[in-house]
């Protein structure tokens, strides 16, 4: 079904932070959903595939352990894309600094993506993305993708390298709408549902405050 | 003479100077019609097929210089059992949506299935918004009754109420499926906020006065007779209502940069017309008028709860306190609009300085509209956090933003005594007691001084020189509260700088910031966190508009009443 970008980024947020994610953490994840939705990337399909494996695990676990390593790695083993990324996007004038910054064991590493076009934005420099199979170069409004449909979905990359200054080459511009899978929106309305408080009449009488009657 | 300043954010941020506002020249509707009359749009009904029980739909669609676009209007036939101004309802006296452009029949067979049910349905990119409004019972029937039987409606009956039908929500960018605003945005009729918005407001009260009429002329027809048309004037008088719960107050927050562009564009205005070295004489005469006009608004203004019976009183003696000043102040002296700001600072309540502050803007539209093209927002660049930022300067920011926050204590029960949480029920927000209901482990992130002080103790034992992006790797709880500091570091406005938790927190204070920005008159809280207010009141319908009467509707015209 076609969907506006702000529901995929509402609703996104909303299923992040029932998977136990930050309230910051939830933002960015939604900022990424949104992002990728708008290039025609599965991304509340990918976003639902992440949370499902992360679900309520300490963020810390899949965090990189240093932003000052050589090669990024988290304690679990495998990095969550959207601690990594937006910790790439935090790090944007070290990653200029470095040339590039190489992470380990990247789960659902399209979902890092996003992360890049932030740090492009604040460079003012194209930012790259590289894993087996795929390269992906992006200015922060436009995106190039040479990538087989595999290793888009890789469900974890051994290695992800950023790179900046990037070059850009076959150009795609962002959409304005996107088709959602529906077996995602209902996975992450699973999420989602986790943040609503239960209602009670309490709460249904008090909690809005409005008057009584509204026929006046 | 040194240059005045804009307002100081730790001034202008506070709850209950926000909960003071009023419309000014930068409200968005009055935005909206100025730009409707400057461009001539063209207006004209379509469709009007209801019948006599009030069922059926209807088309009003307004032509621009390059784009058209249509409210298609729902009516339906409510039990009294079934209305309710709350998100929670399902059904409703009338809904709508603005198409955009000029909708087909496949357009309103598929809307006349979605619309109905408003968040049970979906819409498409072609809907810029989705809209319900419910009748006032008593002054509906009270102007069907009046009209079927011949006769014009009674003019106090109109006055007390003001409106027939009061919208319950209107949602816009992107909700249900509809466009979002990125759709839309580069649209000049659309570079100012919620003119989509407003536009489908201002036609909904047009259908609303259709629809009466209507009314009353099938009640009439049944027993034989003829109804009275409705009184032009009388029918201008009236807006559309609306009434809002706290799905606001969130959005104040979760817009933090629109919010800031929204205040420091009046701000700007404010500081421009403080700087007016010398007013014409006729800058002062079209001021002095509109005081006189604006004394009528205030008079008519009726709310029955106390916190805004106490505010009106304050207002009134206010009002009489500048008559008293500008009879022995001519301003015709140097700087005599931030004379008349110094004064009101020192002599008037809060909301009488704010409705002086909105007031002294009117005779510069040619300084201040400009303003209104930088009231919109696009979030991309501020939403990335500058991790290279240290921990230093962060902590330097906190001070200058959050000092009230640091200060105080965040253990003691009343000043955290509150949580905004969502409910599952159609996920209406809400604000509960958060040591009384099961509702802590919901909280919305709508505290920011709370986290701010949190983020501040948890910096206390890192360097200075260490960088925000190490603290965040360790400390992801602090992303939020950390980006919305950044932000504010470069919005100053983007901050409510109050307690939006406490035992004594207002939230109809941050309804009626949102609704001054609007153009909403007649603010009447029915509770701390709901209020009912008044669009559109006096302003020109469509067919009737011109540049002549399309800037100074939103004060009632003196002869008029006088008569």
């Amino acid at each position: 079904m076609s969907h506006s970008l702000n529901e995929i980024e509402a609703m996104s947020k909303r299923a992040a932070r029932g998977a136990g994610l930050s309230w910051g953490l939830a933002e960015e994840a939604a900022k990424g959903t949104r992002w990728l939705s708008s290039f025609g990337f599965p991304g509340t399909e990918l976003l639902a595939e992440l949370l499902n494996l992360n679900d309520r695990i300490p963020a810390i676990d899949v965090s990189p352990v240093s932003l000052r390593a050589e090669v990024w790695h988290a304690p679990a083993r495998r990095m969550s894309p959207l601690i990594a990324g937006a910790s790439l996007s935090d790090c944007a004038a070290r990653l200029l600094e470095r040339g590039k910054i190489t992470m380990e064991n990247v789960s659902l590493p399209l979902l890092a993506v996003p992360f890049m076009g932030g740090a492009a934005l604040r460079l003012g420099l194209p930012v790259a993305a590289e894993w087996e199979g795929a390269r992906l170069a992006t200015d922060g409004k436009r995106l190039c993708v040479q990538a087989s449909p595999e290793a888009l979905r890789l469900r974890q990359a051994p290695t992800l390298v950023f790179s900046a200054p990037a070059e850009m080459t076959g150009q795609q511009e962002p959409l304005l709408r996107a088709e959602v899978c529906e077996d995602s929106w209902s996975q992450l309305e699973k999420f989602a549902h986790r943040t609503f408080a239960p209602a009670t009449e309490e709460s249904r009488l008090k909690g809005a405050g409005a008057g009584v009657s509204d026929n006046d | 003479m040194n240059e005045i300043l804009c307002r100081d954010p730790n001034t202008v941020m506070r709850l209950a100077r926000l909960g003071s506002m009023h419309q000014s020249r930068l409200s968005f509707m009055r935005v909206l019609t100025r730009r409707l009359a400057r461009e001539q749009w063209r207006f004209e009904q379509t469709a009007f097929e209801i019948d006599e029980t009030g069922q059926g739909h209807a088309v009003y669609t307004a032509h621009g210089p390059e784009r058209s676009y249509s409210l298609i209007a729902f009516a339906h036939d409510l039990p009294p059992e079934k209305r309710s101004d709350r998100v929670i309802a399902e059904a409703w006296d009338a809904t709508f949506t603005l198409f955009d452009g000029v909708p087909t029949a496949e357009d309103i067979d598929r809307l006349s299935r979605n619309i109905p049910v408003q968040e049970a349905g979906r819409v498409s990119g072609s809907e810029l918004s989705v809209s319900r409004a419910n009748r006032s019972v008593r002054l509906w029937e009270h102007v069907v009754t009046a009209l079927a039987s011949g006769v014009q409606p009674d003019r106090a009956q109109i006055d007390a109420v003001g409106y027939l039908m009061r919208t319950t929500a209107v949602y816009g960018s992107g909700k249900l499926g509809a466009a979002d605003r990125e759709m839309i945005a580069d649209r000049p009729e659309f570079r100012a906020p919620f003119q989509v918005e407003m536009l489908s407001v201002y036609l909904t009260r047009w259908f609303v006065m259709d629809l009466v009429q209507h009314m009353a002329n099938c009640r009439a027809a049944a027993t034989g007779t003829t109804a009275a048309k409705l009184d032009i004037e009388i029918a201008r008088s009236m807006g559309i209502g609306n009434s809002t719960g706290l799905g606001m107050a969130p959005f104040l927050l979760n817009h933090p940069v629109l919010f800031n562009n929204w205040v420091a564009a009046r701000e700007r205005a404010i500081q421009t017309v403080r700087n007016i070295a010398e007013a014409s004489p006729e800058d002062v005469s079209l001021f002095r008028g509109l005081v006189e006009r604006s004394k009528i608004t205030i008079a008519k203004w009726h709310s029955d709860h106390p916190i805004q019976i106490e505010k009106l009183a304050g207002l009134r003696s206010d009002v009489a306190k500048t008559d008293h000043y500008l009879e022995a102040h001519a301003l015709t002296g140097m700087n005599p609009w931030d004379g008349l700001y110094r004064w009101a600072e020192d002599a008037l309540t809060v909301e009488g300085q704010e409705w002086i502050a909105s007031l002294m803007l009117e005779p510069y539209g040619a300084l201040v509209d400009g303003y209104a093209e930088e009231m919109s927002a696009d979030n991309t660049a501020t939403f990335r956090i500058s991790g290279a930022m240290t921990i230093g300067d962060l902590r330097g920011l906190l001070h200058e933003i959050y000092s009230w926050a640091i200060e105080t204590d965040w253990q003691a029960p009343q000043n955290k005594a509150r949580a905004w949480y969502v409910s599952e029920e159609k996920l209406e927000p809400r604000l509960g007691e958060r040591f009384e209901e099961p509702i802590e482990e919901y909280e919305q992130p709508l505290a920011p001084g709370r986290d701010a002080a949190m983020l501040y103790r948890a910096l206390a034992h890192w360097p200075d020189e260490a960088q925000v992006a190490e603290f965040l790797l360790r400390h992801p709880e602090h992303r939020h509260v950390l980006r919305r500091a950044q932000i504010v570091g470069r919005a100053p406005y983007a901050e409510i700088r109050d307690n939006t938790i406490s035992d004594r927190v207002l939230p109809i204070d941050m309804l009626r910031c949102k609704l001054s920005f609007f153009g909403a008159t007649q603010f009447d809280p029915r509770s701390d966190r709901w209020v009912r207010i008044c669009m559109y009141g006096n302003a020109p319908l469509p067919f009737e508009l011109t540049s002549e009467n399309a800037e100074f509707w939103v004060f009632p015209n003196l002869q008029e009443t006088a008569a």
